[in-house]
């Protein structure tokens, strides 16, 4: 009566090294399966949590994109990374500044080695989602199974050193309110004023570390598709102040070649991507993305 | 009797785990079953609306974990359409989650090794246990946080969602909770964090109600002589509850909730309670 499988799911797990991770596995559509169980011809899709958000992501999406992709041939994996959703594990106080110092980067990329040789997967690209899509860089700098990342408003910057020393309800407040907001804006304000008078090229409290392991992802010459979700207008909007930093322009100027990364804004969402309009829109350019540079005939490299 | 096709054992502790999906009307019903080789009780876990699922996931694991580890065998799962369920949550209704309440009551009660069995709901799974309860499925129930109607639960779960979104929009795109509020009573769907809302699910959320016995001053233990607990969780029960700060409060110690809770369990089913594990 219960069931791990179904028609087009099934219930999987990843127990090496002992750790065991549970996870979800969108099987691929038709041509791409080359009858071999589990196998297929086709790089495979790896989703991880965002932050603590179990592996369906907000208002499942990470199941409509999951499925979106298996259904174009490309079979997708969502796991949930020790300490959260159904994964056992510890997990630290400070979630922010665990993943941003690549707390997670190791286990994600043994466990995509894992997966690519227990499934017979040519590689596999990594979608990650804000802290998500920290993780995927950091394991993708240290895997040659990672053969492209996902990335959904991706931050480079580390926490302010004024948020740890609030409350927690002060700092919902601060994020959620209009006057919090406002706060923030004028906060931001003397801060690009600082950054600008310091004619640095990264900001004082850039992730570094993060920084160099993009370069070293971009050096192994893995193609990158970046969504950009708007700015909230209350924070001043996509637009770039003065003394703003730009990270994207900064990564892109990394590229080994013109093509390597891609960045879409997408409007209409928000930064969960969640609703209708968000989803579509990552599901569209992701599908186009991956047909472009892991088409089936060649999805175990990279199209240059 | 259901076929565990897989154990997933936890390598710490040893407490077997089996993910599944439960067939139901046109779906299938994520499930995770919390196994315990004699169990003293059984729980089925009813957890809360859409929304708040993401936020509460891991603590809500934490409590089936500690369940099991006290002896007590825990099946939790995701309403039809959500999570890792199966469904077009547009589709759904109070009326369709809380069949998936008495199909999986029913089959714990059909399993080999008898037990008593306890409905355990937070916020509206509250709703959905006290009516399977009210209608003879367990012996046993517990509500955590749980208004007195549905639609209470859908109106904060909209104004927690705008609060953020307000930030997002322009000026004169920004709109009042009142604003869909009016669009569901009308009859039209409205997407809140990723959820398309039927018209329909909030028309039956307007009479979908906590039963009479349960209302207070009634006394629940009265009047259905079965053992009920109803708690009200405060703020510092987030992220169980509305008010998180996501990232740093996942890791919270929940001891103060759930060593009374179990306790009661245990206490009011006549069992001992049998802590295998600390």
């Amino acid at each position: 009566m219960i069931s791990s499988t179904l028609e087009t799911r099934e219930l999987v797990t990843l127990d090496g090294g002992g750790v065991l991770l549970h996870g979800t596995y969108h099987k691929a559509a038709g041509k791409a399966a080359n009858g071999a169980a589990g196998s297929t011809k086709n790089i495979g899709v790896l989703f991880l949590n965002a932050l603590s958000t179990p592996r369906s992501l907000i208002g499942e999406s990470g199941v409509y994109w999951a499925t979106s992709f298996a259904a174009r041939g490309y079979p997708s994996f969502r796991f949930d990374l020790p300490g959260l959703g159904d994964s056992y594990g510890e997990i630290p106080n400070d979630l922010v500044k665990f993943a941003d110092e690549g707390g997670w980067g190791t286990i994600a990329s043994s466990k995509v080695k894992e997966l690519v040789h227990s499934r017979g997967l040519p590689g596999v690209v990594m979608f990650g989602h804000c802290s998500g899509a920290t993780t995927a860089i950091y394991a993708a700098s240290r895997s040659r199974e990672c053969k492209g990342l996902i990335l959904m408003d991706p931050y480079f910057n580390l926490p302010r050193s004024l948020t740890p020393s609030l409350r927690p309800g002060l700092v919902l407040w601060v994020r959620s309110s209009k006057t919090g907001a406002l706060m923030r804006a004028g906060y931001d304000r003397i801060r690009e004023l600082r950054e600008a008078l310091r004619k640095e090229k990264l900001p004082a409290n850039a992730n570094l570390n993060l920084l160099a392991r993009v370069k070293q992802v971009v050096a192994n010459g893995v193609p990158i598709l970046i969504f950009r979700a708007p700015k909230p207008p209350a924070v001043g909007g996509s637009v770039l102040r003065a003394g703003d930093f730009d990270y994207f322009d900064y990564i892109v100027s990394l590229a080994e070649r013109s093509n390597q990364f891609t960045i879409q804004e997408i409007d209409d969402t928000d930064h969960s991507f969640s609703n209708r309009a968000g989803r579509l829109a990552v599901r569209q350019h992701s599908e186009a993305w991956l047909e472009q540079y892991f088409p089936e005939a060649n999805s175990g490299g990279v199209i240059q | 009797m259901a076929v565990l096709t897989q154990t997933h054992r936890n390598p710490a502790h040893t407490l077997a785990e089996y993910p599944g999906y439960f067939p139901v009307s046109s779906a299938h019903l994520y499930t995770v079953l919390h196994q315990v080789e004699n169990p003293v009780a059984r729980v089925l876990l009813v957890g809360p609306f859409a929304p708040v699922r993401h936020t509460s996931y891991r603590t809500w694991v934490q409590w089936a974990r500690h369940l099991a580890a006290n002896g007590i065998e825990v099946l939790r799962y995701d309403y039809r359409g959500v999570g890792e369920s199966t469904g077009a949550f547009e589709e759904m209704t109070l009326e369709s989650w809380i069949d998936d309440v008495r199909c999986l009551a029913e089959w714990l009660r059909k399993l080999e090794r008898k037990a008593p069995l306890l409905l355990h709901g937070l916020e509206l799974g509250g709703l959905l246990a006290a009516r399977a309860f009210h209608e003879g499925e367990a012996d046993a129930l517990m509500l955590w946080s749980t208004p007195t109607d549905a639609n209470q639960v859908l109106r904060s779960a909209l104004k927690h969602w705008i609060g953020p979104q307000q930030l997002s929009k322009r000026e004169g795109e920004r709109r009042p909770p009142s604003h869909y509020f009016r669009l569901l009573d009308q009859g039209k769907n409205v997407e809140v964090e990723g959820y398309e809302w039927s018209a329909e699910l909030w028309r039956q959320s307007l009479t979908f109600a906590l039963p009479a016995p349960m209302v207070p001053p009634n006394d629940p233990a009265v009047s259905y002589k079965r053992p009920v607990h109803m708690v009200a969780l405060g703020k510092n029960a987030a992220p169980l509850v509305y008010g998180a700060v996501p990232g740093y409060e996942e890791n919270k110690d929940f001891s103060w909730l759930f060593k009374p809770n179990c306790q009661w369990i245990s206490s009011n089913l006549s069992v001992p309670l049998e802590a295998v594990h600390d």
